[in-house]
């Protein structure tokens, strides 16, 4: 019985050439419905049932990187303060309320917008879209909640001096943006926080919320008319556009670093953290899909990539190592993460650059590329695994101004790649005389 | 991968409790479907259907973990783990994870006290490839030398990280080994001390995966799309032949450390804001007075669960000595399990105060009782928490793999909505008196050097 076993398995594993790129897209996954409204809102909407619920994802223009000067963090602040009290309830009441729908509903700012969320099971929606219109048009921003929410963010900012991984991504930030507000942390500077009144939540609050840009993706028990009336409902009450008619201002344009820098934070630990960034592609590039792929092939995906086979499988340097893309609306970074013993990172981090040499050298093998492309196609689905996730999903894609039908165009965009885009993209992108290298810990070898 | 005994899914929803409306009324949580059945070699197979998504995934998990290590060959279960994905007789090392990847999904794993689990996301046309490789390394792993050198520094490395790095972890784990002793199950860490890691051999792996590593000690849970007959028909192609093994019985002590309580506190150069916490043995399912194993749950999520919790309103809103605070418990233990709440102190605040504060918050309730609102509350939390548990592909698998790596069963997990929804006021204060021992618990205390607060 072991031996047919086996001999079963050898002969499926010998398959799986063969099967690689024959895996359906997702088209028809989802099925994407775009909603007006009688006020003039837009929406995107899933229908499903899978659960007695809605969720809903939503941003407004305008981020951390516009907090206004010796103001920086009052966005994030103002995020906090949002569902801390509304109208006539106050912070214990509202959240009171919220809990009694079984909802939850949650308020965050990244670089560049002002990011919400909500989530209530549909015997209560009526109620759950109320809460969030009151915290959307009546925030209180009592004086004691604003208290607390500086105290907890004060102590953010000096417990992430605690975690390598934290000032390293701190560091990282600050070198690879010196001079742009995007170098700014989102949660602020001491200094500005401690200076921070009401009537300056109050203000940001104002510039912010507003009708001008704001996107909308909703995914559960819900059909259109539903939905456009609860929108119309929640976010009907707020303005058009700011008092003084202007939108956020745009960030300025970034000027990647000119030259490589490695910075050294020394700190008390037994591994140090680093963090390596190139320059690279924001999501409106013609490149992007043969970005997805050189990524994948360099250090994406799960634990096939080329930083994982020589880092971690081949010399057990690190636990982790690893590349993403991380874009914004005026920049876009290549960031490689991993962490190795002190005495030892000098070695991985060379390892890494030997890697980041060949991939640009050679390009990927017509294997990796092939695998590559069947990964990005499949690894769709995947990330539609709750109501949740596909909100978001909705959400961003309306964020990069793609259209609804992407979903099924996406295969036919990652297939028309050829080996040559990536080749010529990372000839292009990974240039070393442009990285910038930071490194948490006390690295033995490694100059500053 | 490590993951800590967590809360069970209950994370998922952020906000619960206080009293405004008078009596919210209990949400109805209809259980999901699942089915299950069992292969002739012992095998248990869990189904999860849903059709939201062209996506399913496969977990499985051996009812092994750290805890069934034996003194000198700690992190065993763990580096086994990491072996898991270095070939077999069929697969080379590494193809686990490169094979899934290359039809576009997902894979990974994690090992507990009480659990090893192994799942992949892929699409449905590919379930049966990841169904024979798992039965395959079910069967006939290879443990090389060659690999297993290189894979001893990088869980040096996962230790250094995850730990080493990490003063809070480092304190986590002297409260461990206070509460539960020396060498104990639970008292040890599961990635294991360095000087163990560091002379496992490749016997010590073969010896732990031949003892724990069988399909009768092992639990397949399949969620997504995917019919209970397609899941049944393809496990019994590729489990179905791997041969049943004895397997050794799992024991864990009933009582914690002699010495308790115990007072543990480290002082760090690298911490910059202080913390304070307080662990107590407590009962789980399978352990110690089991019958406080539902009201525990109702308790940590009105004492701590979030921000309308006591702790919070008191120690947060009212005095201000506490920036944040938190209470958890999870009855999925094998053994005796813990009942923790935590404390991250305001600027002005030193951590007597805060202990303090808390002791008074948990004297209150002893002494006063529990509204039955705030009971109800808690328990729409949680029910809330069960409902959307069951719109993400990724709770279910978690929710059972940890029920049924411990020893409780599909109807358990079912009718746990039902037995929420049954907890009383006076149960909870009930089990809060059992729990609340002055000589079960351990209290910590983390600081910077600059001579705390």
């Amino acid at each position: 019985m072991r031996r047919s076993f086996l001999a079963y398995v050898a002969a499926l594993i010998a398959l799986v050439p063969v099967l690689v790129g024959v895996l359906p897209g997702t088209a028809g996954a989802v099925e994407i419905k775009t909603v007006t409204t009688p006020l003039g809102l837009k929406a995107w909407l899933v229908q499903d049932k899978t659960a007695p619920a809605v969720s809903l994802a939503f941003s407004f223009s305008g981020g951390t990187a516009s907090d206004p000067a010796g103001k920086l963090g009052v966005t994030s602040l103002m995020a906090a303060l949002l569902t801390d009290g509304a109208a006539g309830f106050d912070a214990q009441t509202f959240r009171l309320r919220v809990e009694e729908a079984g909802a939850s509903i949650g308020f965050g700012a990244s670089l560049d917008r002002l990011n919400g969320a909500l989530r209530v099971l549909s015997a209560n929606r009526d109620d759950g879209f109320e809460l969030l219109r009151l915290a959307l048009t009546e925030p209180r921003f009592d004086r004691d909640m604003l208290d607390q929410r500086r105290a907890q963010m004060l102590s953010g900012l000096n417990r992430a001096k605690q975690s390598p991984g934290a000032v390293a991504a701190r560091t990282f930030v600050e070198a690879e943006f010196a001079g742009h507000p995007y170098a700014n942390d989102p949660d602020g500077t001491p200094e500005d926080l401690k200076g921070l009144a009401t009537e300056d939540v109050r203000q940001r609050a104002k510039a912010l919320l507003t009708r001008n840009g704001l996107i909308i993706a909703a995914v559960g028990d819900i059909d259109e008319a539903e939905l456009a009336r609860l929108l119309d409902r929640t976010f009907g009450g707020l303005p058009q556009e700011a008092p003084d008619g202007t939108p956020p201002a745009l960030p300025p344009d970034w000027r990647p670093p000119a030259k490589a820098r490695t910075i050294v934070v020394e700190r008390p630990v037994p591994q140090s953290t680093a963090l390596l960034g190139l320059p690279s592609l924001t999501r409106d590039d013609p490149d992007w899909y043969a970005l997805l792929v050189l990524n994948h092939v360099l250090g994406g995906g799960g634990q096939q990539s080329r930083l994982f086979n020589e880092v971690r499988e081949k010399r057990g340097l690190a636990y982790g190592a690893s590349s993403s893309l991380r874009t914004y609306r005026k920049a876009g970074l290549l960031v490689i993460s991993t962490a190795s013993a002190n005495e030892r990172v000098a070695e991985a981090l060379k390892v890494v650059r030997d890697v980041l040499s060949r991939l640009r050298d050679e390009g990927p093998t017509e294997e990796e590329f092939a695998e590559a492309k069947t990964y990005l196609t499949g690894s769709l689905a995947l990330a539609l695994d709750s109501s949740g996730a596909i909100a978001g999903l909705l959400h961003s894609m309306q964020v990069d101004q793609l259209p609804p039908n992407q979903l099924e165009r996406r295969a036919a965009l990652i297939d028309a790649v050829t080996i040559g885009d990536v080749q010529r993209l990372a000839r292009r992108l990974l240039d070393q005389d442009r990285m910038i290298t930071v490194v948490v810990g006390q690295p033995v070898g490694l100059s500053p | 991968m490590i993951s800590r005994r967590t809360l069970m899914g209950a994370v998922a929803l952020a906000p619960a409790l206080g009293p405004t409306r008078a009596f919210a009324k209990l949400f109805s949580v209809t259980p999901r479907p699942v089915e299950s059945f069992t292969l002739a070699n012992g095998l248990e197979v869990v189904v999860l259907p849903s059709r939201r998504a062209p996506i399913v995934s496969q977990t499985v998990i051996y009812k092994a973990g750290s805890a069934d290590e034996v003194v000198g060959k700690t992190g065993v279960a763990h580096f086994l783990e990491h072996m898991m994905f270095k070939g077999t007789g069929a697969v080379g090392a590494g193809e686990f994870s490169r094979t899934v990847s290359s039809h576009g999904g997902r894979d990974n794993a994690y090992t507990t006290f009480d659990v090893t689990g192994y799942y992949q996301t892929v699409s449905p046309d590919r379930l049966d490839l990841v169904m024979r490789m798992e039965a395959d390394r079910m069967a006939d792993l290879r443990i090389t030398d060659k690999e297993l050198q290189p894979e001893r520094q990088v869980v040096l490395e996962e230790r250094r990280m995850r730990t080493e790095s990490s003063p809070a972890a480092l304190l986590e784990e002297v409260v461990q080994e206070k509460l539960y002793g020396r060498d104990q199950p639970y008292g040890v860490p599961v990635i294991g001390y360095v000087d163990d890691i560091n002379r496992l051999g490749v016997g010590d792996l073969e010896t732990f995966y031949r003892q724990h590593y069988a399909p009768n000690n092992a639990v397949l849970i399949v969620a997504g799309d995917a019919t209970p007959d397609e899941v049944r028909a393809l496990a019994e192609k590729s489990y179905a032949p791997v041969p049943r093994r004895e397997v050794g019985l799992r024991q864990r002590p009933s009582h914690g450390a002699e010495d308790l309580p115990q007072r543990v506190a480290r002082a760090d150069v690298r911490v910059a804001e202080p913390a304070w916490g307080r662990t107590w043995l407590a009962p789980s399912y399978r352990s110690g007075e089991t019958r406080h194993a539902y009201a525990l749950q109702v308790l940590a999520r009105l004492l701590g669960g979030n921000e309308t919790s006591r702790l919070s309103r008191a120690l947060v809103e009212e005095s201000k000595v506490a920036l944040s605070a938190w209470a958890s418990y999870s009855a999925d233990s094998l053994g005796l399990s813990a009942f923790e709440i935590g404390i991250h102190p305001a600027r002005s605040a030193s951590l007597a105060e805060v202990e303090e504060a808390a002791g008074r918050q948990l004297g209150r309730l002893l002494d006063d009782g529990v509204k039955a609102d705030e009971v109800e509350r808690a328990q729409n939390q949680l029910l809330a928490a069960a409902i959307y548990g069951r719109d993400s592909l990724a709770t279910g698998p978690r929710v059972f793999a940890s029920a049924l790596g411990t020893g409780s069963t599909v109807a358990d997990v079912q009718a746990w909505p039902q037995r929420i929804a049954a907890v009383t006021a006076a149960e909870v204060v009930a089990a809060a008196r059992h729990v609340w021992r002055p000589d079960g618990l351990v209290t910590a205390e983390l600081t910077g050097t600059g001579g705390g607060k």
